[in-house]
């Protein structure tokens, strides 16, 4: 065959494309045959850091690494390669994987030397872990790629058509790589296609495609097979960078790189594609990653492993007939619970194909079958994925889909929805009812023993979604461990033991019973709609049982508070979770109750942080006192302005309980987690300050408004126009960080509008700080809780309408 | 001691700049075409006769140039004339003296888009306000690199006690029923007290003559406390004592009003321009913390305390 002459793409060419010239040379290496083949690449040249190899896939070239090259060019030296008979190498013979993977090792023998950082994507990612079989690798970085076709997964169906019409759509027309290109953003276009004008120059490419193995028989098979025992064995920190979008290497992919190395770390964009690596700031993501290896985090403790810890109290009590869960429709009792849940448990592995650590989406509302569910899980080894309607379609669909559950188990309704939002593709489906295709978890199996799988305590226990109040939704790990962790804690705010029980207006807390050894009663109202839980929904509960505390929402104790009408439902203690919680709304809960009164501290992340003891406690700096940290619990508060340490900061905090991390946000985790001491802190995004062993909450920090002459935060502004008026107010910044003017928008029906001229007065003679503007309209509200201020959307609002126009 | 000439002494803002300059011993010359009444060194001539300029700055040791056509529709030739030829001629006339405090104003920049804590941008207004282009093009002039060391600073709406033109008008047009304000008056805008006002034309001449870093860049100045415009104008009237019902119109309705009265409009004082309505229509505050830093000066007055005042000089006058 014809060598065709190599040409590299001229300086201009690089220029307009954002590529430095000086990268792009050629280098001659001995092919896997013993000729020499000249290959193209571009090269930053020595950096202090080390050396990263990038592989592209097909049809593709060195241009896919362009965010790598630039970004990490000065510390790194980063080698892009144009594969052989690709970008602007040599043409030469058709190649298989064995003979690229070969020809990848004798490149990196020739050109470097020391430890090497390959990264890879689509089918250079199996090139890149079969040759790091035979290279000092010191850390691997692969985006959208397989080491094997997952068995569930049918060979993409572009791949599949790119097959069957191989010369036609790779070769002989532009149609695959027009086709790829066009799966990122419009200026990469010109770039990606430019070595590929001809059919000659897509040679490759289409013998590319014709090399994928499908079937053993296959010339391939074994290279690749080779590849997959490299990647389950490779002694490197590993971190896989995945565009959710991408209809070639989808999701299940990625779930079975995650299956094959459980500790690498994931960062997943959910609106990426195929080329994630261009639609995405990889450079910045790959400099953190790679400057936090080797982890400067503690050895953690080792497992400790037959922890039966989550289900301990459910098979104690598997005799007792007194229920663990009332709700307005159905009860369960702990036996039932115990039984069903071994039945469900069964059908799980029998039925379902369960094995352990595998990950079980549960769409059901608070009812039996979601604490059975819950149990049954857990009995089979795997992972409970607790979805919470009320964060909204969109955002369920998104936590859903990204946690690529292999199992669903919901409602008749619930599984419909699922499928028509494809919100698992690919995942067996499960159920308390009869349907066809669909699992039945109430049909028991004779012969089957119950699984009964030992956990260890790092193991995943749960994943469990942030209620997306105060941020994007996001998806929380929890090993055993923290789950048995958190028994204790809560042991040590409400009083456990037979015969008590609780009642909640949060959905997911209903889970907690069965972990304490409690009975929940559920209130009869919209779990989505905290604030139609009023007083005749909390009376009815308490006449179902012994209720001695209620976990309430700020916006169910104000519906409480203001129908009781003077009545009284007496409760021992109240724990009021989330901001706000105002002097008069403790007062009336208190009046109505006759209980404690207290507003805890907690997130999904870490609950609980404290106990929340005397809420109307007044500190210098303003703000909610949400009480004294519980024990095991350390609370840190980093001050914004370090001259000043009794100042406000950002609260940290840290206990055994606390989530593992964010699922496959490895960007989420970084900022989230800090080391202090040796230990690892949660940060928590809020603000506040500690005084006389108190911790005072002023918020979240995306909400403190950045003056001219400091931060403020907005709730320390509030309280007290709040006080003044007795009406809801929140305060707002308006303009650019550090120049930014208050604004106070006090709550009102319609839209924004200047208040008059004697509400304006009021307002400002009741603080201190400088109010440029009151305005007067309604308060957006989370839709969760219907009681958290969406700042960040008022603030907007109110700096346009300030603006004018 | 000082010596210093001040330009346009008969208005508000460059009486009292000259009579604090007198009180704190600055030996003073105003130059302007009818008596100050100040009681200070007077020069009578037109900011558009050169040599009488030159002539006047002769044994001074810095200029404070306040002198400008300020009219909400003036003659073109006028504007250019005086605000233009006549910063041209200032300007010769400090190369005698060597320092130059130029007063200039926020209009240079507008650009018919909210300012919201913006910092000084460049004066490249070249619209067909004859006020903000030719002091658009007076400050191109002083900006220009030169041996005279040069202070610009832009004071953004000047009120306080005695001010005819922004009290004033307000006050004529709410009493004449005639005042409407776009979109009921939501921008938020910043205004500058006339002590404040003076304070930083005081610190901008002392900063010429020691502080290379605050020269030929432009500074604004306004008070630390922006409020919406309604506010604004609501205290203001009700300092006066005026009761009135404020009107409002939607703003793009006032830019087009103020569009069509530009063509048709003959008179001096059209009852709106395009400019007026536009500047009226969207927000100007800004970022004052270079202004505060290069001057080494801080607004003091707060509207509240501003309004107070001009309270009491209205009740002081309604007694005499």
């Amino acid at each position: 065959m014809a060598v065709a002459t190599p040409l590299s793409p001229t300086a201009n060419q690089l220029i307009s494309w954002g590529l430095d010239p000086a990268w792009s040379r050629r280098v001659i290496i001995d092919g896997a045959d013993g000729s020499p083949v000249d290959l193209h690449i571009l090269d930053t040249g020595p950096g202090p850091k080390g050396t990263i190899v990038c592989v592209h896939g097909n049809p593709t070239w060195a241009y896919a690494w362009k965010d790598l090259l630039r970004e990490l060019g000065d510390d790194w030296r980063v080698i892009a390669i144009d594969q052989v008979g690709m970008g602007y190498s040599e043409r030469g013979r058709p190649r298989r994987l064995g003979e690229r993977i070969t020809e990848l090792v004798t490149f990196c023998e020739t050109e470097i030397v020391g430890p090497i950082i390959l990264a890879a994507h689509d089918w250079g990612g199996p090139i890149a872990v079969g040759a790091a079989a035979s290279l000092n690798v010191s850390a691997l970085v692969l985006c959208n790629t397989a080491v094997a076709k997952p068995d569930d997964v049918a060979v993409p169906p572009l791949i599949a058509t790119a097959r069957r019409l191989v010369d036609l759509s790779c070769r002989r027309t532009p149609a695959f790589v027009a086709g790829t290109a066009r799966m990122t953003a419009r200026e990469h276009r010109v770039a990606l296609n430019a070595p590929y004008r001809s059919a000659e120059r897509r040679e490759a490419v289409r013998d590319f495609v014709a090399d994928i193995p499908v079937l053993p028989t296959d010339p391939s098979h074994d290279a690749l097979a080779g590849a997959a025992t490299t990647f389950a064995t490779l002694d490197c920190p590993i971190l896989l960078l995945w565009g959710g979008n991408d209809p070639v290497f989808h999701d299940r992919f990625l779930r079975d790189l995650r299956r094959r190395r459980p500790d690498a770390d994931v960062e997943r964009f959910a609106d990426a594609g195929h080329l994630v690596a261009l639609d995405k700031p990889i450079g910045s993501i790959v400099r953190a990653w790679l400057e936090a290896q080797p982890s400067n985090a503690p050895e953690l403790e080792a497992d400790n492993p037959g922890i039966g810890g989550v289900l301990s109290s459910i098979d104690q009590r598997r005799a007792d007939p007194t229920p663990v869960y009332i709700g307005p429709d159905a009860s369960l009792s702990w036996a039932e619970l115990a039984h069903r849940s071994e039945v469900a448990a069964i059908a799980l592995v029998a039925d379902g194909g369960l094995a352990p650590g595998n990950r079980v989406s549960i769409l059901i509302p608070p009812s039996p079958e979601l604490l059975i569910a819950t149990a049954a899980i857990w009995r089979a080894g795997g992972v409970p994925v607790v979805a919470d309607a009320s964060a909204g379609a969109m955002a369920l669909r998104r936590l859903v889909r990204a946690a690529a559950c292999s199992l669903v188990i919901g409602t008749p309704t619930t599984l419909a929805a699922s499928i028509a939002l494809r919100l698992a593709p690919g995942a067996r489906r499960a159920a308390f009812a009869g349907l066809p295709g669909v699992i039945d978890l109430r049909r028991s199996t004779p012969g089957i023993p119950v699984p009964a799988v030992m956990q260890s305590a790092s193991s995943l226990a749960a994943i469990v979604h942030t209620s997306g109040a105060t941020g994007p939704a996001k998806a929380v790990r929890y090993t055993h461990a923290a789950l048995v962790a958190q028994r204790g804690a809560m042991s040590t705010l409400i009083e456990l033991g037979e015969g008590r029980a609780f009642t909640t207006s949060f959905g997911p807390f209903m889970l907690l019973a069965p972990l304490l050894g409690l009975t929940c009663i559920r209130p009869d109202f919209p779990v989505d709609d905290a604030s139609r839980l009023g007083f005749d929904q909390l009376a009815a509960a308490l006449g179902q049982g012994r209720v001695t505390t209620a976990w309430l929402s700020p916006a169910s104790a104000r519906a409480i508070v203001d129908t009781a009408e003077g009545r009284h439902a007496p409760i021992d203690l109240v724990m009021l979770a989330g901001a706000p919680i105002t002097s008069d709304l403790v007062a009336g809960i208190r009046k109505v109750t006759g209980g404690v009164v207290a507003a805890p501290y907690g997130m999904t992340e870490c609950l609980p942080v404290t106990d929340g003891i005397d809420p109307e406690r007044v500190g210098t700096h303003g703000g909610t006192c949400v009480g004294h940290a519980v024990d095991g619990c350390s609370v840190l508060i980093e001050p914004r302005r370090p001259e000043d340490p009794t100042a406000w900061g950002d609260i940290l905090v840290s206990a055994e309980w606390m989530f593992e991390s964010y699922d496959q946000s490895y960007v989420a985790n970084a900022e989230a987690e800090v080391f202090r001491d040796g230990r690892r802190f949660h940060v928590t995004g809020d603000v506040g300050y500690l005084e006389d062993g108190y911790l005072f909450h002023l918020g979240r920090r995306r909400h403190v408004i950045e003056t001219e002459s400091g931060p403020v935060a907005s709730v320390a502004i509030e309280q007290p126009i709040s006080a003044a008026l007795t009406r809801s107010v929140a305060a707002v910044g308006v303009g650019p960080t550090g120049t930014q003017i208050v604004a106070v928008v006090v709550e009102g029906s319609g839209s924004l509008r200047i208040a008059d001229e004697a509400l304006a007065r009021q307002a400002r003679a009741s603080t201190a700080q400088r109010i440029a503007a009151v305005l007067v309209g309604e308060l957006p509200v989370d839709r969760r809780h219907r009681s958290k201020i969406d700042r960040s959307q008022l603030a907007d609002d109110a700096g346009a309408f300030l603006a004018g126009r | 001691m000082t010596r210093v000439l001040v330009t346009g002494a008969t208005s508000l803002l460059g009486g009292a700049v000259a009579q604090a300059l007198a009180e704190r011993g600055d030996e003073v010359t105003c130059l302007q075409r009818h008596s100050s009444g100040l009681g200070l060194t007077e020069v009578l001539a037109d900011i558009r006769d050169a040599e009488a300029v030159r002539h006047a700055a002769q044994g001074h040791d810095a200029i404070v140039h306040l002198a400008a056509l300020v009219a909400p529709n003036p003659r073109w030739a006028d504007a250019v004339a005086i605000n233009v030829g006549g910063t041209r001629h200032v300007l010769d006339a400090a190369q005698d003296c060597g320092r130059l405090l130029h007063v200039s104003s926020p209009s240079v920049a507008f650009a018919d888009h909210a300012s919201i804590g913006a910092r000084a941008e460049a004066p490249t207004y070249a619209g067909r306000d004859a006020y903000a282009a030719t002091k658009a093009l007076a400050e191109q002039l002083v900006l220009v690199p030169s041996d005279v060391a040069t202070v610009v600073l832009r004071p953004h709406l000047v009120w306080g006690p005695g001010d005819t033109q922004l009290v004033g008008r307000i006050v004529d047009r709410a009493r004449q029923g005639r005042l409407v304000l776009p979109d009921h008056g939501r921008p938020l805008v910043a205004t500058t007290f006339l002590d404040d006002a003076v304070s930083a034309i005081i610190a901008g001449l002392d900063r010429t003559g020691d502080d290379p870093d605050a020269w030929g860049r432009p500074l604004v100045v306004t008070g630390n406390d922006p409020r919406p415009l309604v506010e604004l104008v609501g205290g203001i009237l009700a300092a006066a004592g005026v009761s009135t019902t404020l009107r409002s119109i939607p703003a793009p309705l006032a830019g087009l009003a103020g569009r069509l009265i530009g063509r048709l409009w003959t008179g001096e004082e059209p009852p709106l321009t395009y400019f007026a309505a536009r500047q009226l229509s969207v927000a100007h505050w800004y970022d004052l913390a270079e202004t505060r830093r290069l001057l080494r000066w801080s607004p003091e007055v707060t509207v509240d305390v501003g309004l107070d005042r001009l309270a009491d000089w209205y009740r002081s006058l309604a007694q005499d």
